[in-house]
């Protein structure tokens, strides 16, 4: 159907070409005269205005003499002016007819092919909302609420929902300013200031920011015995240092746990971490990957993202062991440092996280690669 | 519906005819083939309708919110209102580009339906100059910005909600904008028709001139738009910025100006020949380079929004081939062209001459301020802002000597002239320009003396450029009645030249009173407090929340008295779009006469404090009104019935667009 | 006059006013343009102090304070040196703590850097030019990290 349109398009405009060459030719005489009339027709329309000037007296008669003559020069060289008449070639009128009817149409179906898609209809947005949703459709989903919510930005309820899918995505600062939309219109929950938290954490790169442990504090005001925040601080207090503070805190979470919660044993790992215990944790995790694999493979995230945060941190400590195994081994990338270093900090492993930085500077002394790892280590907030 | 496909292969086969345009009409104009020549009339029609099918089809594809277009994703958004999916379409640099072409096979159209009083070799050879320029820029579009490339699985919405750019000033500016540089692309290709031809002459001039007064219109309501936009969305009170954007449109329209006032003399005097085509050639290139300096990115500023340096190079490309191309045909052919009329260096010709000169300088001084810094980081990486000081010290001095030669002119006889006599019939207007320095000086309490000059200059030039017509129409004597009989029966070109002078006063005097003896006080305020600025007292009365469509705004609200006497109420808001996590500032503008009060709000200051910015432009409305009125005398010269004899369809045409 | 004398002054009058614009673009150039330099090169004191420059890098992570009543503080950095900024006046929309920011002033011998002009950015993709191109010359920003289009730069 549409390569008929695109045929009809063609034939219109390759006869803008071909009927003025067929009808031309007819009428030639008429072109020859006309080459020199519109200018002594200016000439003329001149000299008339001059004469009006001098009626109303605005030129003087010498000023009008000079002018005057001046003018019927000009009109004689135009009228003397005669073209020559150039005899009709017949070639011309091939090759010309021949860029219409073949060249035309030949150089626009080979540039369309090469940029177009002949196959594919419009998609406007209105027929599409009424396509049927299914599961893999989660990003349609997303853009209706998030139009919704563009529009209506003090739906709250709209933001509550949204926040979570964010955060379950990855899309961490998506999430966190949904999450603020949510405490804006809503008011605070234990929920939503730990979403916040936790949006902010990720989108720190793992770090509990100063904005994101506000959040959890308040969030743990709000509930004092809600679990992730109690976590997050923990994981916090680690973080800054305040190894005996962390201490304290995980040993809390650890005795007000039953025995059965999935994040008992990330809580156990992190405690062992601080007292600089050795010992495996009691509830060993899964085996660790593949030792030199890049990175968790795409099964891995997938099963990360249906995980808790605890499960989460736990399958990252196991991922942590693999890539520093690797890298003690056979070395790697300072990308691949930053890495480490970047993984122990958000475990809250400050010191491991020292020595593999140390580590990096040895397996890489240049001064760029070093001045590079000492401001990312920076960044990071860690300090030699 | 393949509506978007069908928009994408007109877009193409607009390059294959804008090929054959760009061939048979020239060549028959070359061997004298009529039948060649004719091609290019129904040919420019053609394109047109394929160009505007295009445009026709990206536009439906942004009203519907159609994502599988690449460049409807990245610039549109479903939550958009409409008027602004509309003016998306040329919001962005691939849809602007097509806006670009849409307006320059419209000024092809328009000189095949309207030339028929042209010779026809000048006409198809116009014609085919035109195509050339069509054919560059449809292949740029398609090889490096083509806006309807599409992709699968298309995304379910949009990426642009920026509320910045969803104005209506940015909406109109850009097409305005663009119809005057691309019109200047006319003049351009009648210039390269005359150096093909190796034939020009007064005639010339009068089918050029029609077509330059067009583009020049709408270069200067162009310009005064956006400097209104920028004066009014951007929140702090400025007009003009001397950014490399404004200059980029600011060039054109001052070579346009200077060609203008150069094909007067051609056409009355045979005269300036060389000098005219080499402006034609120059105004097209400055609109060029202007287009590169846009698109292309290489400038970071208030209106670039591209980037890309394939882009860059393939505009720059285009840019050096027709400027080099066209600059080496002048070099060649312009020993050719016969030279013309004679005359003395006091006289009409003479001053429109001192004119040409002191715009083109001043235009190279623009020319340098932009491009230095670009010129200087790329030979030695140095960055550096080249701004308004540089300006004030190179472009003011160049204007001002002009600005008061610009009262002479018109009474200026032609060929020679008697200046004393011409100062002398000026007494009015350099007592008034004397009177209003005494006055401002006197009313300022003797401060500012340069502006007061500068209030003096406006003066000149508002009474001086009523000087021709009045004393026209007095000459004769009789009462009143005859008096007005012969004012209203002056040719409108009069009043048009008038107009445009006098226009130009107008924003000399915005320009003086706004920059010269504007107030500003930045405080911060808690509700009951009040501010006092030159003589209007703002009480602030506190701010209140308010839900918009798409936003949330705080609303700040000042009563406005002065001595003692409520005048108005001012609301400037601070917005914050939530979607974007964006905030914007709304000032409030209250117009007093031609001068302006200007009330923006800053972010909050401590212990809750508002911190407002309070501005007294006096004057200032006067800068765009200014413009307008010398638009308008463009707009009357354009219907002089000289210009309707000589090419009588196309002045009405040009008028219509107006 | 003859012919000859008329293009004589014709010509001169030319001529004058194109070395009075050269003369005046030459001196201009010399005493009106403004060098941008980073936070690093000034804290070298590379800049004497009083002249005018623009300073771009980004406003440091909680260093803004209002101080007066429409005074501000806040600190600029290329993350290698910080300077210290003042500013009477109403900040641009998109100023932001961690964002790029434009200012330009002078340097005061306390080395505290007056500004009387601030330029922030005007959507999230934009990054003054000047300050993406030295943050990039020392390696702390990564393409792809900032890129897309510029937005209208900020005022």
């Amino acid at each position: 159907m549409v390569w008929a349109v695109f045929a009809v398009l063609t034939a219109l405009a390759a006869l803008s070409v071909l009927v003025p060459l067929a009808r031309a030719g007819r009428s030639r005489g008429v072109a020859e005269d006309a080459a020199t009339a519109p200018d002594a027709a200016i000439y003329a329309d001149q000299l008339a205005e001059l004469e009006r000037d001098v009626a109303r007296g605005a030129v003087s008669g010498r000023e009008a003499e000079a002018a005057r003559a001046e003018i019927g020069r000009r009109l004689i060289r135009a009228s003397q002016r005669h073209e020559p008449a150039a005899p009709p070639r017949r070639w011309r009128l091939i090759v010309a007819a021949g860029l219409a009817i073949v060249g035309l149409p030949l150089l626009a179906v080979s540039l369309y092919g090469g940029f177009g898609a002949p196959t594919l209809p419009d998609l406007p947005l209105a027929s599409r909302q009424s396509e049927p949703m299914d599961g893999q459709n989660l990003e349609a989903l997303l853009a209706r609420v998030e139009s919704h919510l563009a529009q209506n930005p003090d739906d709250g309820q709209g933001w509550a929902v949204l926040a979570p899918v964010y955060l379950r995505a990855g899309r961490y600062s998506d999430a966190a300013a949904a999450f603020s939309n949510a405490i804006r219109t809503n008011g605070a929950t234990a929920d939503l200031e730990a979403g916040l938290g936790e949006a902010l954490t990720g989108d720190a790169g793992g770090v509990v920011t100063a904005d994101a442990r506000a959040a959890f504090e308040r969030a743990r005001t709000l509930d004092p015995n809600a679990i992730r925040p109690r976590f997050f601080l923990a994981l916090a207090l680690g973080q800054d240092g305040r190894t005996a503070d962390a201490e304290a805190a995980w040993r809390a979470i650890i005795d007000s746990a039953s025995g059965k919660e999935p994040w008992l044993p990330v809580a156990r790992t992190q405690l062992a971490t601080l007292t600089g215990s050795t010992e495996p944790p009691p509830a060993a995790a899964p085996a660790a990957p593949a030792a030199g694999a890049p990175g968790p493979d795409a099964a891995e995230v997938e099963a990360a993202s249906e995980m808790t945060p605890e499960e989460r941190a736990a399958m990252i400590g196991n991922m942590v062991e693999g890539l520093s195994a690797r890298l003690a081994r056979e070395g790697g990338t300072v990308d691949d440092w930053l890495r480490l270093v970047r993984s122990y900090v958000v475990l809250g492993r400050t010191d491991e996280a020292r020595t593999a930085l140390a580590a990096a500077k040895a397996a890489h002394p240049d001064a760029a690669d070093v001045q590079r790892l000492d401001t990312t280590a920076a960044g990071l907030g860690l300090t030699e | 519906m393949m509506i978007t496909e069908i928009g994408h292969y007109a877009l193409v086969l607009a390059l294959g005819l804008a090929f054959i345009q760009s061939v048979l009409p020239v060549w028959g104009a070359k061997t004298g083939d009529g039948r060649l020549m004719a091609v290019a009339e129904p040919v420019a029609l053609a394109t047109l309708g394929l160009v505007a099918l295009s445009f026709a089809a990206l536009t439906v594809a942004y009203v519907r919110s159609d994502f599988s277009l690449v460049n409807v994703f990245e610039n549109s958004h479903s939550a958009k209102p409409m008027i602004f999916k509309i003016s998306g379409v040329w919001g962005n640099h691939e849809g602007s580009m097509l806006l670009w072409v849409l307006i320059l096979v419209l000024f092809s159209a328009l000189v095949a339906i309207f030339g028929g009083r042209l010779p026809q070799t000048l006409r198809a050879t116009v014609l085919s100059v035109q195509g050339w320029v069509t054919a560059a820029f449809l292949l740029f579009i398609l090889m490096t910005s083509n806006p309807f490339n599409r992709m699968i699985p298309a995304p379910f919405e949009g990426q642009d909600l920026n509320p910045i750019l969803q104005d209506i000033g940015l909406a109109i500016h850009p097409p305005l904008l663009y119809v005057g540089y691309v019109g200047v692309s006319i003049a351009f290709s009648f210039a390269i028709a005359a150096l093909i031809e190796g034939r020009i002459d007064a005639a010339w001039a009068r089918w050029v001139r029609p077509w330059t007064l067009a583009a020049w219109i709408f270069l200067t309501l162009g310009i005064a738009m956006g400097s209104y936009w920028a004066y009014y969305e951007l929140g702090w009170g400025g007009w003009w910025f001397w950014d490399p954007v404004e200059n980029a449109s600011f060039m054109p329209w001052l070579a346009a100006t200077a060609l203008l006032h150069s094909a007067i003399v051609m056409e009355k005097r045979d005269a300036l020949k060389i000098w005219t085509v080499l402006l034609a050639i120059l105004a097209f290139s400055l609109s060029l380079l202007g287009t590169f300096l846009v698109r292309s990115g290489v400038l970071t500023s208030v209106h670039a929004f591209a980037t890309d340096p394939t882009r860059g190079v393939f505009i720059l490309a285009i840019l050096v081939i027709f400027v080099g191309g066209s600059l080496a045909l002048y070099a060649w052919r312009a020993p050719m062209l016969k030279p013309g009329g004679i005359f003395a260096p006091v006289s009409r010709e003479g001053a429109l001459v001192l004119n040409n000169v002191f715009l083109s300088a001043a235009c190279a001084t623009v020319f340098v301020g932009t491009l230095y810094p670009l010129a200087l980081e790329s030979v030695t990486g140095e960055k550096i802002s080249v701004g308004a000081p540089f300006f004030n010290l190179t472009f003011v001095p160049l204007m001002i000597p002009a600005l008061i030669a610009i009262p002479f002119g018109p009474l200026l006889a032609w060929k020679r002239a008697d200046l004393a006599g011409v100062a002398e019939r000026l007494a009015a207007a350099a007592l008034a320009a004397l009177a209003a320095t005494a006055v401002t000086l006197w009313l300022s309490g003797a401060t500012g003396i340069l502006a007061a000059l500068a209030v003096g200059l406006a003066f000149w030039l508002i009474v001086g450029s009523l000087t021709e017509p009045v004393q026209r129409a007095a000459r004769g004597g009789g009462g009143v009645g005859p008096f007005l009989r012969r004012f209203f029966g002056l040719p409108r070109a009069a009043f048009g030249t008038a107009l445009g002078h006098l226009g130009m006063g107008l924003t000399v005097l915005g320009i003086a009173g706004a920059s010269g003896y504007d107030h500003e006080r930045i405080t911060s305020v808690v509700p009951g407090e009040r501010i006092e600025i030159a003589g209007y007292d703002l009480t602030f009365e506190g701010s209140t929340p308010r839900q918009g469509p798409n936003f949330r705004e705080e609303v700040a609200r000042f009563a406005v008295t002065r001595d003692g006497l409520a005048i108005a109420e001012m609301a400037p808001t601070k917005r914050f779009y939530p979607a974007r996590q964006m905030p914007t500032t709304e000032a409030a503008i209250l117009t007093r006469g031609f001068s302006q009060l200007y009330v923006s709000l800053g972010d909050p200051g401590a212990d809750g404090r508002t911190v407002v910015r309070a501005q007294f432009k006096p004057m200032v409305t006067l800068i765009w009104l200014g413009c307008v009125m010398m638009a308008l005398g463009g707009c009357l010269s354009l219907a002089d019935r000289r210009l309707r004899v000589g090419a009588p369809r196309p002045a009405r045409r040009a008028e219509a667009v107006a | 006059m003859t012919r000859k004398q008329r293009r004589l002054v014709l010509i001169g009058v030319a001529g004058a006013v194109l070395m009075s614009a050269t003369g005046l673009v030459l001196s201009a150039l010399n005493d009106q343009i403004v060098f941008f330099r980073t936070p690093t090169e000034l804290a070298e004191r590379q800049v004497p102090v009083g002249d005018r420059v623009r300073m771009g890098g980004l406003v440091a992570e909680g260093s803004v304070e209002r101080t007066g009543e429409t005074e501000v503080r806040f600190t600029v950095t290329d993350t290698a040196s910080t300077i210290p900024v003042t500013y009477t006046g109403i900040l641009p929309d998109l100023f932001r703590e961690g964002q790029g920011v434009v200012t330009e002033g002078r340097l005061g011998p306390d080395g505290v850097f007056v500004a009387d002009t601030v330029l922030a950015k005007h959507d999230e993709n934009y990054m003054p030019k000047e300050v993406a191109d030295s943050l990039k010359a020392q390696g702390h920003w990564q393409e792809g990290a900032e890129a897309g289009a510029p937005g209208a730069a900020g005022q």
